[in-house]
């Protein structure tokens, strides 16, 4: 590739790609990503989608939690297994809320560390509308009990 | 703040990256295409595992090869360490920061939270150097920031002893000695002959020039596995970021192992190397071509059976062109 057709103007994520140079030596310049430049909108509408089907699917009870944040975080089933210490069977059993249910807390607790949220969010989710979104955020604080969680909402930038 | 005084460079890949910035803060001069290809850095693998939300691939050689092959040609000597207890692996890294060693440690991506949101997936094989730490902090050098920046402890530690898929377990490694003397015409030679052998006749039939045919074939049955229509869109454009942006230095390693060819061909001063050089960044623009491929595809949603059929037929084209290429590079290093 020429160096010329590369340059993309997107300052949020660079990176280092190998190019011929016009004396024709081959080097790294920085440009930004063509794909997050031109679809990352794309990108967001489809992970709003996903996201609000599974939301629906998990209030009328036809997945568990654990689903819900598996397809949320990309994770693959083994990955996730593994994280937590289970087998693929035992996970795919913790998908459906029937088994979700009769789960112990301490498993409960392995999960909401490999998905990286407090544990109290395996119970609920926390929205705001639209137009607070950009300007507020919620800020969840563990402390020495790690089932118990405090959560602030705050003014971005605070 | 402790810092240590460290040269941070961004570089098109995390491992390569890392490994390059110690061995020039150790005082060896050697680019980032040299160690990927002395390394035997360039690969293809199709994988359908549980251990993925979907099938994928990779365009390198297994996470760790590139130490572990530059270590074995070069004679680096390298300090490696994995930990059972994080507490033991947060104590020894705190010591070696206390040291002045910058020191690469292995983590789980999703962690790097300086990184934008939609990036952050885990990948427990992602390698940055960490180069300081205060009080709260780890100051940390990695090769896809443009700057250095800081992590904070928990999410370090966080992101060390991730468990799942090729867990990190704390790795850390730093080199610890380096050769006096280097004969990189043989580092070079035994690099290409390497990555040739695992292009063309590592006996696994998802690797190599066979893994590129498998997702050929395999790339069609895409809509079977789906969820929907988002999902496959979502699946066929990350064909686009496995290729251009997951830090590959652009069409999945494809230019930086032609820029490794060009400098090898100087080095050694070997003409045919060169055209080789030539050779593959062309084999890269047509990679290229399949990355914004997949893009408009999945961003239009066109999706059907002829448009994926099209897209299978331009890998296979790709599966082709590699083997013949990977076939005469070997020829010229027998």
């Amino acid at each position: 590739m020429k160096e010329k057709d590369l340059y993309v103007d997107f300052k949020a994520q660079q990176a280092v790609y190998y190019v011929e140079k016009s004396d024709e030596s081959y080097g790294p310049v920085v440009s930004g990503s063509f794909l997050s430049k031109y679809y990352l909108d794309d990108f967001y509408e489809k992970m709003n989608k996903q996201e609000q089907a599974l939301r629906e699917k998990l209030k009328a009870g036809e997945i568990s939690p654990v689903y819900y944040y598996c397809i949320v975080r990309e994770f693959g089933e083994g990955d996730l297994a593994s994280r937590v210490g289970v087998s693929v069977r035992k996970l795919r059993k913790h998908f459906k809320m029937e088994n979700f249910t009769k789960m112990k807390l301490s498993l409960l607790k392995k999960y909401a560390d490999a998905f990286d949220i407090p544990v109290t969010n395996m119970f609920h989710l926390v929205m705001t509308r639209q137009e607070f979104t950009e300007k507020l955020r919620i800020v969840d604080s563990e402390t020495k009990n790690p089932f118990f969680v405090i959560s602030k909402i705050e003014a971005k930038g605070e | 703040m402790k810092e240590i005084v460290f040269e941070h460079r961004m570089a098109a890949h995390c491992e390569t990256g890392t490994v390059t910035a110690l061995l020039n803060h150790g005082g060896l001069e050697i680019t980032e295409p040299m160690v990927f290809g002395i390394a035997s850095g360039i690969f293809f693998g199709y994988f359908e595992s549980s251990n993925f939300s979907f099938p994928t691939f990779i365009v390198r050689n297994k996470p760790g090869s590139i130490r572990k092959n530059i270590s074995k040609r070069l004679g680096v000597k390298f300090y490696e360490q994995k930990f059972h207890d994080p507490l033991k692996g947060e104590r020894i890294l705190n010591e070696l920061i206390s040291k002045e060693i910058p020191t690469a440690a292995q983590v789980d991506f999703y962690y790097m939270d300086y990184m934008p949101e939609y990036q952050r997936v885990h990948i427990n094989v992602h390698f940055i150097n960490v180069i300081g730490k205060n009080e709260n902090t780890y100051l940390v050098s990695d090769s896809y920031y443009p700057k250095k920046t800081e992590l904070k402890i928990g999410t370090l530690n966080k992101a060390r002893f991730a468990g799942g898929f090729m867990a990190p377990k704390g790795f850390l490694f730093y080199p610890l000695s380096l050769p006096s003397e280097i004969n990189f015409e043989k580092a070079i030679i035994r690099g290409i002959r390497k990555a040739s052998y695992n292009m063309l006749k590592l006996p696994v039939p998802f690797v190599g020039i066979k893994g590129m045919r498998k997702f050929a074939r395999n790339v069609k049955d895409w809509p079977k596995i789906s969820r929907d229509i988002d999902h496959l869109s979502h699946e066929i454009m990350r064909i686009n970021i496995l290729l251009e942006d997951q830090g590959t230095g652009g069409a999945g390693f494809r230019y930086l192992y032609a820029t490794f060819l060009q400098q090898a061909a100087l080095k050694l001063n070997e003409e045919s190397l060169k055209n080789m050089s030539k050779r593959m960044m062309l084999i890269g623009d047509s990679w290229r071509n399949i990355s914004y491929f997949a893009a408009k595809a999945g961003k239009n949603r066109d999706l059907g059976p002829e448009r994926l059929g099209e897209l299978s037929d331009m890998i296979n084209a790709r599966a082709d062109e590699e083997h013949q290429f990977f076939s005469d590079l070997a020829r010229l290093v027998k």
